[in-house]
């Protein structure tokens, strides 16, 4: 990092040939399927999430195809039901939880720690394996009789109705323990096997977004799981915890629900918070601005999360104590948020801004998180929420900040190290207009819906009043916009897999320590473990653009 | 090529693998943490030295911290289930008072020092394998694992008899023995026990004189006879004996048991329920840890499994020394 | 941090010792950094200062222990050795006796104190108080607390503090709505 002088090209190759590198390092479906490299984990995850995201997004269009017209335009509203749960179980359970730690996380963050592999790479495979069954539990519940409860699994309705619930929380039961275990290992990673030199205040600030985003995993998902039990439990005893026909409180299930959820939330963003903070000072060619802060800001934000679940239930019947305990300290949270706002800006402030794929992402990011962060703000107000509670204004509000800023910031991850992970670069030009239609599509989708919210248009109904239908019908344009987007994305990516130009081990100019190394990684990371000798953002200048390779290399002196 | 990375594999799997696969791991030169050489050395001096650990120390500090962290997702597994109780518990102590005389604290107190002997012998055992005593730590094991064993007899006996006595969770809640007709509570409340059983035998003779017509209308005449039973001044000795919570408002419904007695059955099923799977996880590890030891293992350098085995161990012990007081011993 | 090193033995698990919680200094620092600490934490005897609770079981149950001669048989042993094995402390028999017999002790006074008559609140109250001073034994000396790593402490520290957040606030929130649940179930009640 702090001596970019080490680029590998000058290491010497390892018994394998210069050729090798984790990828072809084995071959075969074994190699593969129980491997413990943390890189082809994460590629495996990868696969897998993107290959949820592309079922989950299904799904939304079909919602959105539905909701074209008032009353029946495709499906029942039955199946509606199981549609917008399916929606939402799927993308926040398989897709966005898992999304940036587990796939991204996975590749990168040891060698941006400069380690061999994770703490435990044994559970780390078995916490990729524990994400396939609970994937195949939800297969299950969705091949069957669809779960309808919405993806929140609120009793009592989730405790009586006909539909298969069990296998559906059982999935999410399991996909905790996936992220528990993610989460444990990254903890441990970043705690014991940072090499000599790599102090905290000198890792990258991916790493401290997955620390803090672990730290919640570990705190949080344990109480998801014993809700979700609680609940699968109560379904086939009839235990009464829950439900208020047999004496239970329907408003404790949210408590439980939310003390994971809302935290939740945080797992979900908080590594997109990281994601951009490596993205806009590389393509700034600038020092990131306020280090310590955004550091301390994630941590801030973890602990901050758990004390805020009850602005979700400002109408389920909860006191107006404990609402307003729970108003007053979400107005916190914006406080790390906008630290982090504020920081990246001003680091791209006077930079040598470079508008690649990447940092389009990133930008779209500031622009659409600003929105959903801010809308968010505004929903913390117990009376203003009153009004706005379950209505498309949360919608917008939340699929601004999970779809704008956990998707934008992972597909400018994946853009970021693409050309790391697999050797290969993309097409800049089909990369950067597939970001463009990304966010063009999202506002169209997303900003109608506070329009729409705001005028009182509940959630999850499957009819509504025609004056609602022109913003209706913009916002599945919108959808479909976002869908020819990723499309295009993803036919660029995989043409890139197969045919792309050999990547140079340091496309971007970045001077972190994965760049140090090959494209793509050798088995072990490092040929030569690099010195930690400095901060983690210094030395952009040290680096030159080189024509012949295609990316950056060492100033000579 | 296969050959070295089967290797590799098998040194993270800690299972004595040739010293070669670490020529591949460690070919490298210099590079900062410290003498490669050095490292290939300790690498083939500890078989069970993980390929991306450079120290036994870096190694077992790492399961430490592993395996804390797991604990620390078990407290919190275990909090939404202790959240229920404190909840039910605060809104409804006469559920949990009138609950707990079916509980037979004799077993509870038994499993609770069966518990606690056998974390001696995990503590024990600990030490045995850090100091390499590999007889008396298998015996440590096997006691061990006899005391689970035992707490998990001593648990069937329990919910056997619950199951027998009608005393399930939800619809199932059908007990066969009325409160009164309890040793625990005859001895304690006497006087609570007699007036609730002249109450109760009232109630039978009333319900028996009204006429019989229909499930649903026999359902109706009962509640409104019940309605002009005692006045709050009358049920004292219930109120006494703690039979009455402030959300009795309708009280005829207490005299046999209070209104959400079933909800109480099920927090206990689920609470001893679910720290019953986890002795029987702990039962499962334990055997393969006597497997290992078996193999003669653990020593100074190596004997994390264990220790981490022993910890998770003690967890189990400290989940139930909260369980006991909070369901069996209730004022 | 780390209680006790074998230095003699290899120094260079000191220098990885930077890879743990207080690695501001890179390779010179450590050994004195990780000298500089044990001392206290592995003195064999623990420190009765360290936690108020064990004082007293420590004191009671020596002779428990001597009467019971294996124990006792190990102790010298445990004391001799302990600095020379590896990884971790070495928790003397005689102690882990020590904690059992009283853990054994204050069970009995749990299920003693259950038949005193101390207020509504009172008797969960001292039982609880009990179950509390029983887990923090077996926290420190089953468990190594006293001798591991601090930030272990801390994390399960956390878990509690975490726990009884979560506990706190969903039963307040309760206890403050409840009188709703109580209003509608009169009128329920009623009608019928």
């Amino acid at each position: 990092m702090a001596s970019p002088t080490t680029t590998a090209d000058a290491a010497i190759p390892q018994a394998k040939g210069a050729d090798d590198n984790y990828l072809t390092h084995d071959k075969g479906f074994a190699s593969w399927a129980f491997t413990l490299d943390h890189k082809r984990i994460g590629v495996m995850y990868l696969a897998s999430v993107l290959t949820a995201f592309a079922l989950g997004g299904f799904f939304a269009l079909a919602v959105r195809t539905e909701l074209w017209s008032p009353g029946k335009t495709i499906m029942e509203h039955d199946t509606y039901n199981q549609m917008f749960t399916l929606h939402g179980a799927i993308m926040v359970f398989l897709v966005i939880i898992p999304g940036i730690p587990a796939a991204l996380g996975n590749i990168i963050l040891p060698l941006q720690l400069g380690a061999k592999d994770v703490a435990f790479p044994k559970l780390n495979l078995a916490s990729y394996y524990l994400w396939v069954i609970g994937c195949l539990c939800m297969l299950t519940s969705l091949v069957t009789n669809a779960v309808d409860t919405g993806w929140t699994f609120y009793a009592p309705y989730s405790t009586t109705t006909q539909t298969n619930v069990i296998p559906a929380a059982f999935g999410a039961f399991i996909l905790g323990f996936s992220s528990i275990f993610t989460g444990l290992n990254f903890i441990v990673t970043i705690h014991k096997l940072r090499p000599p030199g790599m102090t905290f205040f000198r890792m990258p600030l991916f790493v401290w977004a997955l620390y803090s985003t672990a730290l919640i995993q570990v705190l949080a998902t344990p109480v998801i799981g014993i809700t979700l039990l609680m609940m699968m439990v109560e379904r086939v005893f009839g235990l009464g915890i829950f439900d208020p026909s047999l004496g239970g409180d329907p408003v404790l299930f949210q408590h439980f629900f939310w003390f994971y959820s809302h935290p939740a939330v945080y797992i979900m963003i908080v590594p997109a918070f990281g994601v951009i903070s490596e993205i806009i000072p590389v393509f700034s060619r600038k020092r990131l601005f306020g280090y310590q802060f955004i550091a301390i800001s994630s941590l801030a934000i973890a602990f901050l999360g758990f004390l805020v679940w009850g602005h979700h239930m400002f109408t389920s019947g909860q006191s107006v104590l404990a609402g307003t305990i729970f108003s007053a300290i979400t107005f916190l949270i914006a406080i790390p948020t906008a630290i982090k706002i504020f920081n990246w800006v001003s680091t791209m402030y006077k930079g040598r801004i470079h508008l690649d794929t990447p940092m389009l992402y990133a930008l779209a990011f500031l622009w659409v998180f600003t929105i959903g962060g801010l809308t968010g703000v505004f929903l913390a107000v117990m009376g203003v929420d009153i009004h706005l509670h379950d209505t498309y204004f949360v919608v917008a509000h939340f699929h601004y900040v999970m779809m704008g800023g956990a998707i934008t910031a992972f597909l400018g991850g994946l853009h970021y190290w693409f050309p790391k992970a697999f050797g290969k670069m993309y097409n800049e030009r089909t990369g950067r207009l597939g970001a463009i239609i990304v966010f063009v599509g999202l506002n169209l989708t997303f900003f109608p819906q506070f329009i729409l919210g705001s005028r009182g248009m509940p959630r999850r109904y499957y009819n509504y009043l025609p004056e609602f239908q022109g913003l209706h019908q913009l916002s599945t344009i919108g959808a479909f916009t976002l869908g020819i987007g990723f499309l295009l994305t993803a036919v660029s990516l995989a043409r890139a897999l197969k045919s792309g130009k050999k990547a140079p081990n340091n496309p971007w100019g970045s001077v972190t320590l994965e760049w140090t190394t090959v494209s793509p990684p050798p088995y072990y990371n490092f040929h030569t473990p690099p010195p930690v000798t400095a901060g983690p953002y210094d030395g952009y200048e040290d680096l030159v653009y080189d024509d012949k390779i295609g990316g950056y290399v060492a100033k000579k002196a | 090529m296969s050959e070295p990375s089967t290797a590799t594999e098998g040194a993270t799997k800690a299972s004595a693998p040739p010293p070669a696969a670490h020529d591949h791991d460690h070919g490298h030169d210099d590079h900062g943490h410290g003498d490669a050489h050095h490292e290939d050395a300790i690498h083939a001096a500890n078989p069970h030295l993980a390929h991306h650990f450079d120290t036994p120390q870096q190694q077992f500090d790492a399961g430490k911290l592993g395996i804390w962290l797991f604990l620390l997702t078990e407290v919190l597994f275990f909090a939404g289930l202790f959240c229920a109780y404190t909840v039910y518990r605060s809104m409804h102590p006469e559920v949990f008072v009138y609950a707990h005389y079916f509980l037979d604290t004799k077993l509870g107190a038994l499993n609770t020092c069966v518990l606690l002997i056998s974390s001696l012998t995990a503590a024990w055992a600990v030490r045995n394998a850090q100091l390499a005593e590999k007889g008396k730590l298998m015996l440590n094991i096997v006691i061990t694992i006899g005391c689970a064993c035992t707490f998990m007899c001593v648990k069937y006996v329990e919910y056997s008899h619950k199951y027998h006595d009608g005393l399930l969770p939800g619809h199932n809640f059908q007990p066969k023995e009325q409160i009164w007709e309890l040793d625990s509570f005859r001895h304690k409340h006497p006087e609570a026990a007699e007036y609730a059983e002249k109450l109760a035998k009232l109630d039978e003779k009333k319900n028996e004189k009204a006429p019989a017509a229909g499930a649903a209308a026999a359902k109706g005449e009962e509640h409104e006879e019940k309605m002009e039973r005692p006045t709050e001044e009358e049920l004292e000795p219930l109120i006494a004996a703690g039979l009455v919570g402030p959300r009795s408002l309708d009280p005829s419904a207490h005299i046999s048991r209070p209104r959400m007695a079933h909800v109480f059955f099920g927090i206990y099923f689920f609470m001893t329920g679910l720290h019953g799977f986890h002795v029987l996880i702990g039962i499962g590890v334990w055997v393969w840890m006597l497997l290992k030891a078996m193999k003669g293992q653990f020593g100074p350098n190596y004997f994390g499994p264990i220790d981490f085995t022993a910890l998770y161990w003690h967890l189990v012990d400290l989940i139930w020394i909260y369980l006991f007081p909070l369901l069996y011993l209730i004022h | 941090m780390s209680d006790e090193k074998p230095e003699a033995e290899k120094p260079e698990t000191v220098e990885q010792e930077t890879s743990g919680e207080t690695s501001e200094k890179p390779k010179s620092e450590p050994p004195a950094a990780a000298k500089s600490e044990p001392p206290k934490a592995a003195s064999e005897p623990p420190p009765a200062s360290k936690k108020s609770e064990p004082a007293p079981a420590k004191k009671s149950e020596p002779p428990r222990a001597a009467a019971d001669g294996h124990g006792h048989a190990h102790d010298d042993h445990a004391h001799g050795d302990s600095h020379d094995h590896g990884l971790a402390h070495t928790t003397p028999v005689w102690l882990l006796f020590a904690i059992l017999g009283a853990l054994l002790v204050l069970t009995v006074a749990t299920v003693a104190v259950t038949s005193i008559d101390l207020g509504a609140q009172g008797n969960l109250v001292v039982a609880m108080i009990i179950a509390t001073v029983k887990a923090a034994l077996v926290c420190t000396f089953f468990m190594h607390l006293l001798w591991d790593k601090k930030f272990n402490l801390v994390l399960f520290l956390t878990s509690v503090l975490f726990l009884i957040l979560f506990l706190s606030m969903a039963t307040t929130d309760r206890g403050e709505y409840q009188h709703l649940v109580d209003e509608y179930r009169a009128q329920q009640l009623q009608t019928k």
